[in-house]
C-alpha cells in the first residue's frame, strides 16, 4: 500500500509535489498557533519525542535484526546526563545534547559488544538487564542522581535569548529532532553503512561472506540507535522538568518497543505510524490506564499473528512472515495451512 | 568464617532455586528450540497459586508445590498454543516479539488482578536451626534443597529413561528428522513447554517462600537470572544450566555481602556479561543453540 501510496506521489508534476510539501511544512509548524490547549500541545510534543526514540529502537530492531528491548535505559542514559549537567554543573542546554547522545552510544556500544558474536536474543537480555540496572543505578547513587528524590528543576534551554518553556515552545525542538531524526536515518539507510546494515538482517551469514563485517556494523547500528535515543532523553529533561528513576521502568521500554512493533519495522514511517496510534491510544485508555499495558501486549501478539511485520512494516523483508504468502486466513488457523 | 559460611550456605540454597529456574528455561528452549520472555512471568503466577493453594489447603509446601505446577502447566500450554505453536518454523524473532507481548498481558493482568503491592508469604516451616558441624541450616533451606534436588534428579531419569523424554530429546535434536521417525513435534514441544514452565512456577513458589514475600513485578529480574544461568549450558544444556544457577547464587551472595542489598540484580547482569565475554557458547556439547 505504501508502495503504491509512493509511486502516485512521484507520478504528481514537480510543482504539486512542491506545493503539497510546502502546505504540509507550513501546518506543521503552524500546529502550536491553532492549538493553544496545553493538554493536546503535551500529546503532540509526546508523540514527536517518541517518533525519535521509537525510530532510534526501529534502526536496530527494523534494520539488523537484533531485538533490543530495553531502549528506555539508553533514554534514562540521555536524560539524567543533561539533568546532571546543567543543573548541577549550569552547562548551557546545548552543549550537553551531544554529550548526552555520544556518552549513550559509547554505553550503549560497552554493553552490547559482548553479544556482537551471538545473534537475536542474547543482546535482548543484555539490553534489558542493562535497562533495568541503569534504573538500580539511577536509584542508588544518590550522590549523582538525586536517588529516590530524582533531579528537579531542570534549567529551561535558551534559544536566541529566550527561555523555552511552554509545551508549544517545545514543540519546536521536539519537531526539529524527529525531523533531523528521520532525514539522517533515511541517508544512512540509503549509503553503504545501510546496506550492509539491512543485509545482515536478511542473512546474516551470506552478508558475511559477502565481506560484510558483522561485528563491525552491528556496532555501528547499535551505537547509532544508542545515539538517538540519548538525544530524545537529553531533550526530554528539561521539558519533563523533572527525572527520577520511576520513568525508566522496563513498562516504559515496553512501550517503546509497542510503538516500532505495531506501526511496523524495517521501514522509516513504522514507528511514526506506531507512535501516533500508541500514544493516541495511551490517551483514549486513560479512564482505564491499569489495562494501558495488557491492550499493547495484545496488539503486539495479534500483530504477531496476522502482520509479523506491523501495520507499515517492510513486507519484503524477512521481518514479514512468508512461509505461507501473505493469506490472512490461514495465519489464523481459519483455513489448514500447507505443510511443506 | 561463620559468617562466610552463612554466606555459603544462602549462596546455594538460593543457587538452588536459581538452579531450577535455569533447569525449566533450558528444557523450554532446548525443546521448542525458540526462546521465551514469559519465563519470569510463570515464575511469578506461580508464587501466587501456591498462595492461594496454601490459604485453601494449608501450608504443606507439597501441596503447594503441585499446584503451582499444575497451574503454571496449563499457563505453560496457553503460551505455547499463542506463542510457539504457530511460529515453530517460522522467523525466530516472531516467536521472540509474542513472548515479550504474552508477558506483558501476564504481568498486568496479575497486577490488576492481585494488586501491585509486595504481599507477606505464609510461613511454612517454623524457625528453627539445623547444627551440621560448623554449618547453620534452617529447615526451610533443607526443604528446598531437598525439593530441587528431587525434582533434577527426576527430571534426568524422565529425559534418559522414560519414552516420553527419549522423544522430547530427539525433537530438540532435530525436528524434521524426529518427524520422520513419526514423532509428533508438536505434542512434544508442547510436552517440554509444560514441563519446563511447571518447573517454573515450582521455582517461583520455592523463591517467595525463601524470601516470605511476592508481588506481581517480580517476573522481570527472575526472568532475566533464568536466562543468565542457563547461558552457561548454551541455553539448551541443562545440567550446565542448573550448574549456572548454583554459580548464580553464590555470587550473589557474596557479592552483596561486599557491596549492599539493593544490588542484588546487578550480580545476575555480571555473570551474563562475563559468560558472554569468555565462553559465549556456554559448556554445551552441542555448542550452543543456533538462536
Amino acid at each position: 500500500m505504501t508502495q503504491t501510496l509512493k509511486a502516485w506521489f512521484s507520478d504528481l508534476p514537480k510543482a504539486v509535489r512542491i506545493l503539497i510539501f510546502g502546505l504540509g511544512a507550513v501546518i506543521i509548524l503552524l500546529i502550536p498557533r491553532f492549538l493553544t490547549s496545553s493538554y493536546i500541545m503535551g500529546i503532540i510534543c509526546r508523540i514527536l519525542l517518541y517518533i525519535t526514540l521509537a525510530g532510534s529502537l526501529n534502526v536496530i530492531n527494523g534494520y539488523t535484526g537484533q531485538f533490543s528491548i530495553g531502549h528506555a535505559g539508553f533514554f534514562a542514559v540521555g536524560c539524567y546526563t543533561t539533568a546532571i549537567l546543567s543543573s548541577n554543573y549550569a552547562w548551557d542546554f546545548w552543549f550537553t545534547l551531544p554529550i548526552a547522545g555520544i556518552l549513550t552510544a559509547i554505553i550503549g556500544l560497552l554493553v552490547a559488544l559482548p553479544t556482537f558474536r551471538m545473534t537475536g536474543i542474547y543482546l535482548s537480555i543484555v539490553t534489558l538487564g542493562f535497562s533495568e540496572i541503569i534504573r538500580l543505578i539511577a536509584l542508588n547513587w544518590t550522590g549523582l542522581t538525586g536517588g529516590p528524590l530524582g533531579i528537579k528543576g531542570i534549567p529551561a534551554p535558551q534559544f536566541l535569548g529566550m527561555n523555552i518553556r511552554r509545551a508549544g515552545d517545545y514543540y519546536y525542538i521536539f519537531l526539529l529532532f524527529a525531523v533531523l531524526f528521520l532525514l539522517v536515518t533515511n541517508r544512512v539507510l540509503k549509503s553503504r553503512i545501510g546496506r550492509a546494515w539491512i543485509s545482515i538482517r536478511e542473512d546474516q551469514q551470506a552478508a558475511q561472506s559477502l565481506g560484510v563485517e558483522l561485528v563491525k556494523y552491528k556496532a555501528m547500528n547499535f551505537a547509532y540507535g544508542a545515539f538517538w535515543a540519548g538525544l530524545a532523553g537529553a531533550i526530554y529533561a528539561p521539558y519533563i522538568n523533572y527525572v527520577d528513576s520511576n520513568t525508566f521502568t522496563l513498562d516504559e521500554g515496553f512501550n517503546i518497543l509497542s510503538m516500532a512493533i505495531i506501526g511496523g519495522m524495517g521501514t522509516l514511517g513504522g514507528p511514526v505510524l506506531g507512535s501516533f496510534v500508541v500514544n493516541i491510544l495511551n490517551e483514549l485508555l486513560r479512564p482505564v490506564s491499569a489495562y494501558r499495558l495488557v491492550v499493547y501486549g495484545l496488539l503486539i501478539v495479534v500483530m504477531m499473528w496476522i502482520r509479523p511485520q506491523g501495520i507499515i512494516g517492510a513486507s519484503d523483508s524477512m521481518l514479514a512472515d512468508d512461509r505461507t504468502g501473505a493469506d490472512l486466513l490461514e495465519r489464523l488457523g481459519l483455513k489448514k495451512r500447507r505443510t511443506a | 568464617m561463620d559468617y562466610a559460611i552463612s554466606i555459603l550456605v544462602n549462596g546455594i540454597v538460593q543457587g538452588s532455586i536459581y538452579a531450577l529456574m535455569a533447569l525449566g528455561y533450558s528444557v523450554i528452549v532446548g525443546i521448542t528450540g525458540l526462546v521465551t520472555f514469559t519465563h519470569g512471568e510463570v515464575m511469578m503466577m506461580g508464587a501466587f497459586a501456591s498462595f492461594y493453594v496454601f490459604e485453601l489447603f494449608g501450608s504443606n509446601i507439597l501441596i503447594g508445590a503441585i499446584g503451582s505446577f499444575i497451574v503454571c502447566g496449563i499457563l505453560g500450554i496457553i503460551i505455547y498454543k499463542v506463542c510457539y505453536e504457530r511460529f515453530l518454523d517460522a522467523p525466530r524473532h516472531i516467536a521472540l516479539i509474542c513472548t515479550i507481548g504474552a508477558s506483558m498481558i501476564i504481568k498486568n493482568m496479575a497486577q490488576i488482578v492481585f494488586g501491585p503491592n509486595q504481599k507477606p508469604m505464609f510461613g511454612i516451616f517454623e524457625n528453627q536451626l539445623i547444627k551440621i558441624g560448623p554449618v547453620q541450616l534452617s529447615v526451610l533451606q533443607l526443604v528446598i534443597l531437598a525439593i530441587v534436588v528431587i525434582l533434577a534428579l527426576g527430571l534426568s531419569l524422565f529425559f534418559s529413561k522414560s519414552k516420553y523424554g527419549i522423544s522430547m530429546r530427539a525433537v530438540s535434536q532435530d525436528k524434521t528428522a524426529a518427524s520422520l521417525m513419526g514423532l509428533n513435534v508438536n505434542a512434544n514441544a508442547l510436552l517440554g513447554n509444560v514441563i519446563g514452565c511447571g518447573l517454573a512456577g515450582i521455582a517461583g513458589m520455592l523463591i517467595s517462600v525463601y524470601y516470605q514475600a511476592f508481588q506481581a513485578t517480580m517476573g522481570g529480574p527472575l526472568g532475566m537470572k533464568a536466562f543468565s544461568a542457563s547461558v552457561l549450558g548454551g541455553l539448551t544444556d541443562s545440567r550446565f544450566a542448573a550448574l549456572g544457577g548454583l554459580f548464580l547464587g553464590l555470587i550473589e551472595n557474596f557479592g552483596i555481602a561486599v557491596s549492599s542489598a539493593s544490588f542484588r540484580d546487578i550480580f545476575a547482569f555480571i555473570f551474563l556479561i562475563l559468560i558472554l565475554i569468555f565462553k559465549p557458547q556456554g559448556f554445551s556439547k552441542k555448542g550452543g543453540i543456533k538462536l
